[in-house]
């Protein structure tokens, strides 16, 4: 019986043991920079954690989204050059995330349907977008003839430990909203039906091709949130704000536990245990004084651990 | 068997991740408490990167320093604050930045931690047109040494005709009358427009009085800036009568391949800056004699930023230290000529062998206020600012 649950909860009890020990060792190697370090990990994890818990609804159904680094990217800049244009207002910041928004949902649902419509793996239209949206952010660099542009208004609190907070409260009521819609809605149920078998999904009389829209929409929606909060962290943006965020997102979500084939082991829950071992790794490692340029070796190493361990034994595919 | 190979294979990943791990905090243990300078750096491989790296730890002992180091990116401001708190988790006090690249998010964040920031090879220009009070005027931020002479003090046009004049009284039966020109896009190096425009002008005075006037071809924004990829083939279709280029941008990387590509290396010479390795055997007289002239910064100017932050963590100032940060421009080492090559082959920015460099660890101890009552900022910035060639 004790056996049964353990072998059934292995990729939990493993994903919830390394954020424990990341957790300790950020305890006892952050020494008298322990309230410093905690706000940086925190501010470095809350834009992942906020598009990680958006992924969920894709890496559930057993696709991914390689285009959401330009997205964040795109969006940044957008926000910033339309608040500019608005005067540097608070209002105007408002009209730029609205505007970042409805593009962030369009390309959502753009991404589930036409991969639908045209038989095409969701990967080929992400890719499609990832180009479209690099072009895009070199174009909006160029017209504006400087390397990095900065936003004018203010767009958080000068006091660290006020902003810090915020996040928390962004994070914890985006991670809130995605729970209930992932485990008490057909959204979730669905998605995660679809990445267990979505023939036996579609003959259940599930709309696949509904519900896949839905599910790029949503995280759609929390690549606008993602990409402003990461704008609140500098200010400013440029030709390779967002890069690298694509592969980072797939490592957070695998490391939280999630199955990359998708399916009904997915959990919401992947998306900050995942995150925030990501970035306390990375903290761990600094302060435990790991060189700084062997930090991602290091990281690549306990990747394919993961990889290595999370493999199914009989037919070597990744658990459902 | 498979499976086990692959549990095999995890537990010595496991386990080469665990010794690495431990390793590195016994060495950590092992050594006494030092002052933690986090240095970071434009690119993690070059001559100049590696070259400082070997010129600082040979500080290390005399200056009781450690040194982290880590590399910015050139477009992304978010991964750059990222590194700053890397550097300030793993205990940085005083940060030595390369980039201008979300400079007033990492000196507001040093702020907050109480760690400062200087910058190297950088004249931080972005920060000083668009936000010198939140930059430069801000504690934190101790100062700046540029890579050459500052946007206003523009030389760099100047010296390349120099380079240009001289090369023609060596060859006076084959001088040059015909050259164009590469620069980098304006948003990042809005400097070089002017060093280009400046090298024109030059040449338009030197024209009214000689014998054998050169024609300077005017930048074509299409071919002749180069947004840091590889100069295009077509350049020297839209250029088919040059005899020399005059590149501005960093010719060794981003010219001279597309020169050899093209099969005109042997026939047209490279005036450019920077030194990547290699030159040496097509410099001059050399080889093919492609390059004639290569323009760098001494990586000893990284003696000023590291001076200022040692002040200041150790508590004292100089004297006449000014209120508010200073970027400070400087003279740099001009190879023109054979002789130049040969003197510049034994340097520090060429061999990164410390023992080539113009100042020990006692040397620099003694620029700091707090191990020379005496020491000045004047002194300091007279001695980076003049690193040339004949100084050294």
């Amino acid at each position: 019986m004790k056996d049964n649950w353990i072998k059934k909860h292995i990729y939990d009890i493993a994903a919830y043991a390394g954020l424990l020990v990341t957790l300790i060792l950020f305890f006892v190697f952050s020494r008298n920079r322990l309230l410093y370090n905690a706000t940086t990990v925190i501010q470095t994890a809350a834009p992942y954690a906020v598009l990680s818990l958006g992924a969920v609804f894709v890496y559930s159904m057993g696709f991914m989204d390689v285009s959401v680094g330009q997205q964040v990217g795109v969006y940044a800049i957008l926000i910033i050059l339309i608040s500019n244009a608005l005067g540097g207002t608070t209002f105007g910041v408002f009209v730029g995330f609205l505007v970042v928004l409805a593009i962030a949902l369009l390309c959502g649902a753009f991404n589930g349907a036409v991969a639908v419509w045209l038989g095409l793996p969701s990967i080929v239209t992400s890719l499609f977008l990832m180009f479209f949206f690099t072009g895009a952010q070199y174009l909006l660099m160029e017209s504006t003839g400087i390397n990095s542009i900065s936003i004018q208004a203010a767009i958080k609190p000068s006091d660290r430990n006020i902003y810090t907070l915020l996040l928390i409260a962004v994070v914890a009521l985006t991670a809130l909203v995605v729970f209930y819609l992932f485990k008490f809605t057909k959204l979730g149920k669905y998605t995660r039906a679809i990445g267990a078998n979505e023939k036996t999904a579609v003959q259940a009389g599930v709309n696949t091709t509904k519900w896949k829209v839905y599910a790029y929409m949503a995280f759609g929606a929390t690549v606008a949130l993602g990409a402003f909060l990461m704008l609140t962290r500098t200010g400013s943006a440029g030709k390779g704000t967002g890069s690298g965020y694509a592969m980072d997102i797939m490592i957070c979500l695998i490391l939280g536990g999630m199955p990359l084939s998708g399916g009904m082991l997915s959990k919401a829950g992947s998306a900050l245990i995942g995150t925030f071992t990501y970035i306390l790794l990375t903290n761990d490692l600094t302060t435990m004084g790991v060189s700084l340029n062997t930090i991602n070796f290091v990281k690549a190493v306990i990747f394919i651990i993961i990889i290595l361990v999370t493999c199914r034994k009989q037919t070597n595919l990744l658990p459902r | 068997m498979k499976t086990r190979m692959k549990r095999a294979g995890a537990m010595i990943l496991a386990g080469a991740m665990a010794m690495s791990c431990l390793g590195s905090v016994s060495a950590s243990a092992a050594e006494p408490k030092k002052t933690v300078i986090g240095v970071a750096f434009y690119n993690d491989s070059s001559k100049p990167t590696t070259a400082t790296k070997a010129y600082l730890e040979s500080l290390a002992d005399a200056l009781n320093v450690e040194f982290k180091y880590t590399v910015f990116t050139q477009t992304d401001e978010s991964a750059n604050l990222t590194k700053i708190q890397e550097l300030i988790s793993a205990g940085a006090e005083g940060i030595i930045g390369t980039i201008d690249l979300g400079t007033t998010a990492i000196v507001e964040e040093c702020e907050a931690a109480g760690v400062y920031y200087a910058g190297y090879l950088c004249d931080f220009d972005t920060s000083y047109q668009t936000a010198y009070e939140a930059v430069y005027e801000n504690p934190y931020f101790l100062g700046t040494i540029s890579d050459g002479h500052n946007p206003d003090d523009i030389v760099l046009g100047t010296q390349t005709f120099e380079s240009v004049m001289e090369y023609n009284e060596r060859n006076p039966e084959n001088p040059l009358t015909h050259m164009a020109m590469i620069i980098f896009p304006d948003w990042a190096y809005p400097a070089q427009a002017k060093q280009a425009e400046q090298f024109v002008e030059e040449i338009e005075k030197y024209n009214e009085t000689a014998e054998t006037p050169i024609t300077v071809d005017p930048i074509d924004a299409e071919s002749d800036v180069i947004p840091f990829t590889p100069l295009d083939s077509t350049y020297f279709s839209k250029h088919p009568d040059i005899d020399a280029i005059a590149s501005f941008a960093a010719g060794t990387s981003f010219v001279y391949p597309t020169m050899v590509a093209s099969g005109v290396d042997g026939d047209l010479k490279l005036f450019t800056t920077g030194f990547e390795g290699g030159e040496e055997e097509n410099f001059g007289s050399a080889g093919k004699g492609t390059f004639q002239q290569n323009v760098i910064t001494a990586i000893e100017t990284v003696t000023y930023p590291l001076v200022l932050l040692l002040n200041q963590i150790n508590g004292v100032e100089f004297a006449d230290m000014p209120e508010t940060a200073e970027r400070i421009g400087c003279d740099q080492i001009i190879i023109n000529s054979d002789e130049d090559l040969e003197k510049f082959l034994v340097n520090i920015y060429n061999t990164g062998d410390a023992a080539g460099a113009c100042w020990t660890g006692e040397d620099v101890l003694k620029m700091t206020a707090f191990g020379n009552p005496d020491a000045t900022y004047a002194d300091l910035v007279e001695a980076v600012t003049n690193l040339t060639l004949d100084n050294m």
